[in-house]
């Protein structure tokens, strides 16, 4: 059993799919953060590392201030790697520096064009899962609410919000739909 | 009884071909098995392995290449190759290599002095050692297997021939995603791209062949179109200039040549199969010639059909 974040996760199960039993992370998520962490997709619970237990939790407990990985560089057709004795830091310290010159060509070409740039968004830095989603809906329906609208309305009449019949058939709404919901 | 095959004709004239391409470079030799869905393109594959085992050849033999593209073995980036690694597969591949060519490599040893980043494998190691390096440290894997590949093909002892099934999911889309969610192109896996290198003639043994069989029967992993020009097979749709071709995985077909296998197994070949059915009873139905002969007529000599559907459809009854 892997224990994340409270959550425990059966080791026979494929990771790709334990990751939905998180409120909060349906099947594409999932398959994103699997893709992330460079977990292949069948790779059972018990196959992952110990490193990627801990990145996963360490994602999981707070996505917006994760770290977006570096787009690494991908070898062309007639490139010829250096020999296996080259140390890591070497390799690193010459990504880094290439890094470096590519994000300096960015600045200047944003300075020079009248156009913001906009950044590739990363969609897993706006990831909220759990207590924070929960927060969240509770919040968007109370601001309903607040302000007074159809939908607060309905919240807080127990009834459907999104024009549903009302005559039969709103057995869920009444069940569910609540100011205080979650 | 144990597992056979039937000696075909097309066996013997493949056989002929590694004959003749035993002392010539692998850049020579690079052929693809193609043919109708159950022709026996994988059985002919496996006889040519065999028969190479059998003549001294050192043989990588790569059983399901569609495993290497559907993400079902671990994968991590490497800078140095930037490319991504398959450790396990690697560990795997070279544990096989051990179990089948064990005596031919250990006349075998490095030509030059190997160092890796925390690890020396000095000149002169013999060959087993060097897989035995990787057994025990498996992260440095797919870096003893790029090692010994090279090592194989400096070497004139021994010809060497790799034999992949399943080629053409090498040049599919492969179910791998970067860090970024973009598809990982099969060129940039480490086991396809050595793969689909020896090829194209990129990277070649000094004595050896290459040989490749597809598979006509997945859906998933379908024959693509950058290998039906280099191997000259029919389209399904009539071919305009607006199908797209990766210029890349064009460069890894240049120079593959197709060997067609025969769509339906000739009237004695068809026949001695039955017998090795017949002579071990697992037929008690249909001992005589007009059940072979329908048998034959039915699957229309197709090898797969004749045995799945034809033979093994006696037993119903």
């Amino acid at each position: 059993m892997v224990h994340i974040l409270g959550v425990n996760l059966r080791e026979s199960h494929v990771a790709r799919y334990a990751l939905t039993s998180f409120y909060g992370i349906g099947h594409h998520t999932a398959h994103r953060l699997c893709a992330r962490l460079q977990i292949h997709d069948k790779c059972k619970m018990k196959d992952l590392s110990p490193y990627q237990v801990t990145a996963l939790a360490s994602f999981l407990s707070s996505p917006s201030t994760s770290v977006t990985p570096p787009r690494y560089p991908l070898a062309s057709s007639d490139f010829i790697p250096p020999s296996p004795n080259k140390s890591t830091q070497d390799l690193q310290s010459e990504f880094a520096a290439l890094k470096a010159a590519q994000d300096q060509r960015k600045q200047k070409r944003a300075r020079h064009s009248r156009a913001s740039q906009q950044a590739a968004s990363d969609p897993l830095k706006d990831l909220k899962i759990e207590s924070e989603l929960r927060r969240m809906i509770r919040e968007n329906i109370g601001h309903q609410r607040m302000i007074g609208s159809y939908v607060g309305k309905r919240h807080a009449m127990h009834l459907p919000v999104r024009g549903q019949n009302t005559q039969s058939n709103a057995k869920t709404a009444k069940k569910l739909n609540q100011l205080d919901r979650y | 009884s144990k597992p056979c095959s039937v000696v075909r004709t097309v066996t013997v004239s493949a056989a002929q071909m590694l004959d003749k391409a035993r002392s010539k470079p692998s850049l020579d030799t690079r052929v693809v098995l193609t043919g109708r869905s159950g022709c026996g393109k994988s059985f002919l594959l496996l006889q040519l392995v065999q028969n190479c085992i059998l003549n001294g050849w050192i043989v990588v033999y790569i059983p399901r290449a569609k495993k290497l593209v559907d993400s079902s073995t671990p994968y991590e980036y490497d800078l140095r190759t930037q490319t991504y690694l398959q450790p396990a597969f690697s560990l795997q591949t070279l544990q096989r290599l051990l179990a089948a060519n064990q005596a031919k490599l250990t006349m075998l040893a490095t030509q030059k002095k190997h160092s890796f980043e925390k690890r020396e494998v000095p000149f002169g190691t013999n060959l087993v050692d060097l897989i035995g390096i990787a057994v025990k440290e498996p992260p440095l894997a797919p870096v003893i297997l790029e090692t010994l590949m090279t090592e194989l093909s400096t070497q004139t002892k021994h010809p060497v021939l790799f034999a992949v099934d399943d080629f053409q999911a090498l040049y599919c889309r492969t179910a791998y995603r970067d860090p970024h969610f973009v598809p990982i192109r099969p060129f940039h896996l480490s086991l396809p791209r050595m793969i689909m290198e020896y090829a194209s003639g990129k990277k070649s043994f000094a004595k050896g062949a290459f040989v490749g069989a597809i598979t006509t029967s997945d859906t998933q992993y379908k024959l693509p179109s950058e290998l039906k020009d280099a191997l000259d097979l029919p389209h399904e749709h009539f071919k305009t200039p607006y199908d797209k071709r990766s210029r890349t995985l064009m460069g890894y077909t240049t120079g593959l040549k197709a060997l067609h296998v025969p769509e339906q197994l000739s009237l004695v070949e068809a026949a001695s199969l039955y017998e090795v059915w017949k002579d071990d009873k697992a037929l008690i139905s249909s001992l005589h010639d007009e059940a072979f002969l329908s048998k034959y007529t039915e699957s229309s000599g197709n090898a797969r059909d004749f045995v799945w559907k034809g033979l093994l459809a006696t037993f119903d009854s």
